[in-house]
């Protein structure tokens, strides 16, 4: 079943076009990881879906309905109280995490279930010890971010979006503001979401990760989608010459 | 005409005890003017001060243009002469008499000239926010407004206290302006009595109230701090 739909989406910075023409559905439980050099479009990409930011062209719907989509050569936005309905259908994990420091781990996780969804406190703060319980932090619920490290950070910021119980969460680059040694729980968490058949975009350049954990591969170089497919035809057995080079840089 | 120290505390305690009478009343009038002018100064130029900040930064240059130019006046112009000004306007301008008293007068001037101050020190400190928090806070459903208030300004506050704390104390010491419209402050107090004394004792009064208000006021901020340290 397809959930999300991106159809001919155009995005400049000024001058300078990041995202010429991309269209790519995504169905129901399905993991894609998105590759491709930096300056890509790929995080643009991300962005212009979860609306940080506007499109210049094109459309996206999430089950049918539209955020925007093209009139007559302009985009148009669905309605304010729209899009907010359609945006808690989808949540992001940011690179630098962003989670709130002057609020501690636990309100991170049930200030927006309260005060946007309307949760009561009680069950906010069940929900939000459930999340924390799965991705290992039951004793940071007190604790503030500044203290935690970049991947309890990280994790705390994928419970913070799972919270809202989004249909489909988008990961724009999670473990590349990392050390190495701390990728590997985030990454273990993803894929744990994977098995649970959570619907996933991520941004990533972790070739290994994007190997196993996803269901489809998409290339993108200078605001194009270049390849896509199963992990092994584009990660492995590309015969496309700039998905080919760009790999080549990752193997030592 | 004072030689060693013990001698000017001698002095001091001769003259507190011969002078007490006729120095207490002006002297409490003042300091109770001073704590009013304080604090409704406050009262009023803290929200105003984060209104104009807003204006400030407005999209519409509609908004931000003549607001940036009010600051700029507030800020380019001496507080004593806008104490003229507000004061005289009415008159001059409108040929309204009476319109408010001179008291009245020292509140609007205040609180428009700090309000102008304060609006730089939270300009400054909400620009200084990362962008990253405006973004999980719309990526998580909240709108612009529950955005401002419960991610970017609780943050903006513990920033923004540091240069509140030099503009609260000056605060202080600028409250000796309002003599300029005739209404009593402790250093017009302490002027007059100089002047039937024939002493400066009058002057180190004045100076121990202004001082002891920037104390109690650095030691409040000090404590706000050090309650915002439970976060970095």
């Amino acid at each position: 079943m397809e959930l999300l739909r991106v159809e001919h989406l155009k995005k400049s910075f000024g001058a300078e076009l990041v995202l010429s023409d991309i269209s790519l559905a995504v169905n129901k439980s399905e993991v894609i990881s998105i590759i491709g050099p930096s300056g890509s479009g790929k995080s643009t990409l991300l962005r212009c879906i979860t609306l940080l930011e506007k499109a210049d062209g094109g459309a996206v719907s999430i089950d049918g309905d539209y955020l925007f989509h093209e009139q007559a050569g302009r985009v148009v936005y669905a309605k304010k109280s729209e899009l907010r309905r359609l945006r808690l259908r989808t949540g992001l994990v940011f690179q630098n995490f962003n989670l709130f420091p002057h609020f501690s781990v636990l309100r991170n996780l049930t200030e927006a279930q309260i005060h946007v969804l309307g949760v009561s406190p009680d069950a906010a703060r069940e929900t939000a010890m459930e999340l924390l319980s799965k991705m290992g932090l039951t004793d940071k619920a007190n604790a503030y971010p500044y203290s935690l490290s970049g991947g309890q950070c990280q994790r705390v910021a994928i419970a913070r979006a799972l919270a809202l119980r989004p249909e489909i969460l988008f990961f724009d680059e999670p473990t590349s503001a990392l050390d190495p040694e701390l990728t590997f729980e985030v990454l273990r968490v993803i894929r744990q979401l994977a098995e649970e058949h959570m619907t996933m975009v991520i941004v990533t350049h972790e070739m290994a990760f994007a190997r196993d954990v996803s269901d489809r591969v998409i290339f993108m170089d200078e605001g194009v989608i270049i390849e896509q497919g199963k992990p092994e035809d584009v990660l492995i057995n590309s015969k496309n010459e700039r998905v080919r080079a760009f790999l080549g840089n990752f193997k030592s | 005409m004072f030689e060693t120290l013990p001698e000017l505390f001698n002095n001091i305690s001769v003259f507190t005890a011969k002078w007490w009478g006729m120095l207490a009343g002006p002297f409490g009038s003042g300091i109770a003017t001073s704590l009013k002018v304080f604090g409704l100064t406050l009262l009023f130029a803290l929200p105003l001060g984060l209104i104009v900040a807003l204006g400030e930064m407005a999209k519409f240059r509609l908004i931000s243009a003549p607001v940036k130019f009010f600051v700029m006046v507030m800020r380019g112009t001496p507080l004593m002469l806008q104490l003229l000004f507000v004061y005289f306007a009415p008159f001059y301008i409108f040929g309204i008499r009476g319109a408010y008293s001179r008291f009245v007068a020292v509140i609007i001037a205040f609180t428009l000239n700090y309000a102008a101050y304060f609006a730089e020190i939270y300009r400054g400190g909400i620009q200084s926010m990362p962008r990253g928090q405006y973004e999980a806070g719309a990526v998580l459903g909240f709108t612009q407004v529950q955005v401002f208030l419960k991610i970017i300004l609780p943050q903006v506050i513990k920033r923004v206290l540091p240069p509140f704390s030099n503009e609260v104390i000056t605060l202080v010491k600028d409250t000796a302006l309002v003599q300029i419209l005739g209404v009593s402050d402790p250093l017009r107090a302490a002027q007059n009595a100089a002047s039937f004394t024939f002493s400066v004792v009058p002057f180190m009064f004045s100076a121990v109230v202004y001082f002891i208000l920037c104390f109690i006021i650095e030691r409040l901020f000090n404590l706000g701090e050090k309650r915002l340290s439970y976060y970095r």
